[in-house]
Order: structure tokens, then C-alpha cells, then sequence
């Protein structure tokens, strides 16, 4: 099926949970750089990695943001410009889990900074695509895609 | 670690995330010129246009765009190119979808999609745009070849 052929979802909807997701992904990475703090961050960053896997294999429609988008949101804004693709922020979901995951991997074996560090790399991600729209999917995809970390 | 710290952290890593998204954003969709650059071999891109195979470059120039499964702005990107085809005969649009043809992405060094090559009426690559082309940016190609075909 081409590009275009795909039914489009409001493109706001995502960039609204990357938003959210952002901002308690700040909240985490503060949680994680302090001792006394750090099981707080640890269960904050599974929280996030839950959701993350949700939108990873339901799609960004059927996450808590995007429902929250939808039934909220969504009608007190004027219809959307354009439609988008599903499936490039459903790949930002997949990223997103994986990075999460590793963070919560790396501090459960004894890496004092997992959460901080990975949570820090994920917000930036989050960030730049809640603030600048920036598309994961375009950026990544066809790297990891040529490095074979990814099969078609 | 103090608070100070951690807030001196936490807000440094908002700052770094907003520099990277405004240098992102400042050049994503820029043009660079390519020096020397070969004639594209329309038999071994074995692009479909309306289901045809494109054997003729356009009359003025061809805008070649590379585009892959989980990329929002290669929609836009595809929109926008396609809208200049239509109304100048002398432009051609071509859309290729390199998802599962990285024989093409390598040879073209894209990295990221949408990249779009700019050819010149006799197929040579003049320049390429990495990201969503900026309207002006598109702009100025169009004079330049314009200016070009004159001197000819």
C-alpha cells in the first residue's frame, strides 16, 4: 500500500502525549540523580515505559494520551490541516520503550545513573517532537534500517 | 547531590534539547549543492509514476524524493512537490519508497527521509534537500534552474 493510501490520524494527538511525556520525563530524570529519590524515579520511568509499550503495539489512537486527545482536546480545536500516518509515532513509541527499558535495565544491574541517563535521552526525544514536531521515524528508521538493526 | 545540582542539570538538559530542535529545525529542509554530481540512471531507479515506469526526466527539472514507511514529512514533502508538477509541464515528481530498496539508499547516501535530489533538465544531480524542503528553498531552485535554461 503507498504512502498515501493510509487512513491519516490529527497529527496534534501524538505531539499532546509527547508533551506530557516530556514533562514527566524531566520529573524522572530529577527523581534519578539523587539516592534518596531514585526508587521513586525507577517506578516513575516504569510507568512511562508501560505506556510507551502500549502505544508501541496499540498505536497512538488507543494510548491514555490519545484517548485523553481525543475525547478533550480535540474538540475544542479546529479540524486539522492535514492528516498523518499512524505508523511513523507508533515507531517513536517502539524507540521510546526500548530506551526506557534500557534505563530501568542498566540501573536494576547496578548503574546508579540508568534512569537519569536513559530518561534524559528520552525526554529529548519527547521534547523535540512535542516543541518541533520532529519525526523519529524520518531521522532513524532508514539508519537503523541500513545497519540491519531493523529488518523489512 | 544537591539540589542545586539537580536543578542546574534538569533545566541544562531542557536548554540543550531546545538548541538541538532549533539548529534542527534552522536546517532540516535546506539545500546543499552537489559538485560534479552524476546522471541518475532512470533504469536502475525503476521508479513508478501512476504506474508507469519513469523513462524521461522532466523538460526543466525532476525532483526525485526519496520517501520510506514511518515518515510523517514525507507526505508534506510529497504534497508540496506534487502541487509544483502540477502546474508547470516542465517539472516531474518522482516518489520512491526505499523501504525495501537499500540497494538505492546506499547508493544515494540518504540517511534520512524525505531526501529529495534536484536534477537538472538533463537528469544531473544539482542538488539534494534532507528533510521536508522549505518552501523558499524549493523557490530558489526552480529560479536557478530557470536562470540555467536561459544561458543555454
Amino acid at each position: 500500500m503507498s504512502i498515501q493510501e493510509k487512513a491519516g490520524i490529527d497529527p496534534r494527538g501524538p505531539r499532546f502525549g509527547a508533551a506530557i511525556t516530556s514533562v514527566l520525563l524531566l520529573i524522572t530524570v530529577f527523581l534519578g540523580l539523587d539516592r534518596n529519590t531514585q526508587d521513586a524515579g525507577f517506578i516513575l520511568l516504569a510507568f512511562i515505559d508501560a505506556l510507551f509499550l502500549i502505544g508501541a503495539v496499540l498505536g497512538n489512537s488507543r494510548h491514555p494520551y490519545g484517548v485523553i486527545f481525543k475525547k478533550f482536546v480535540r474538540p475544542r480545536l479546529a479540524a486539522p490541516k492535514e492528516l498523518e500516518d499512524p505508523r511513523p509515532p507508533q515507531f517513536a513509541q517502539t524507540v521510546g520503550f526500548f530506551v526506557a527499558s534500557l534505563g530501568l535495565a542498566t540501573q536494576a544491574f547496578g548503574f546508579e545513573y540508568g534512569v537519569a541517563l536513559f530518561g534524559g535521552l528520552a525526554f529529548i526525544a519527547a521534547f523535540l517532537n512535542a516543541v518541533f514536531a520532529f519525526c523519529l521515524g524520518c531521522q532513524i528508521w532508514l539508519g537503523l534500517r541500513r545497519i540491519g538493526v531493523i529488518r523489512g | 547531590m544537591t539540589l542545586e545540582a539537580k536543578i542546574a542539570i534538569v533545566i541544562g538538559l531542557a536548554v540543550v534539547a531546545a538548541i538541538a530542535g532549533a539548529v534542527w529545525r534552522n536546517r532540516t529542509g535546506s539545500s546543499k549543492s552537489v559538485r560534479d554530481g552524476g546522471i541518475v540512471n532512470l533504469k536502475e531507479l525503476a521508479a513508478l509514476k501512476n504506474g508507469n515506469l519513469v523513462t524521461k526526466f522532466g523538460r526543466k527539472t525532476t525532483f526525485i524524493q526519496f520517501s520510506s514507511e514511518y515518515c510523517t514529512q514525507c507526505r508534506q514533502t510529497a504534497r508540496l512537490l506534487g502541487e509544483l508538477e502540477k502546474n508547470d509541464d516542465g517539472i516531474l515528481h518522482v516518489e520512491i519508497d526505499i523501504t525495501n530498496r537499500l540497494e538505492l539508499a546506499k547508493k544515494f547516501n540518504v540517511l534520512q527521509t524525505p531526501t529529495t535530489l534536484v536534477l537538472d533538465s538533463k537528469g544531473r544531480i544539482k542538488s539534494r534537500i534532507g528533510g521536508a524542503p522549505k518552501v523558499n528553498v524549493i523557490q530558489d531552485e526552480l529560479n536557478e534552474i530557470q536562470k540555467a535554461s536561459f544561458e543555454i
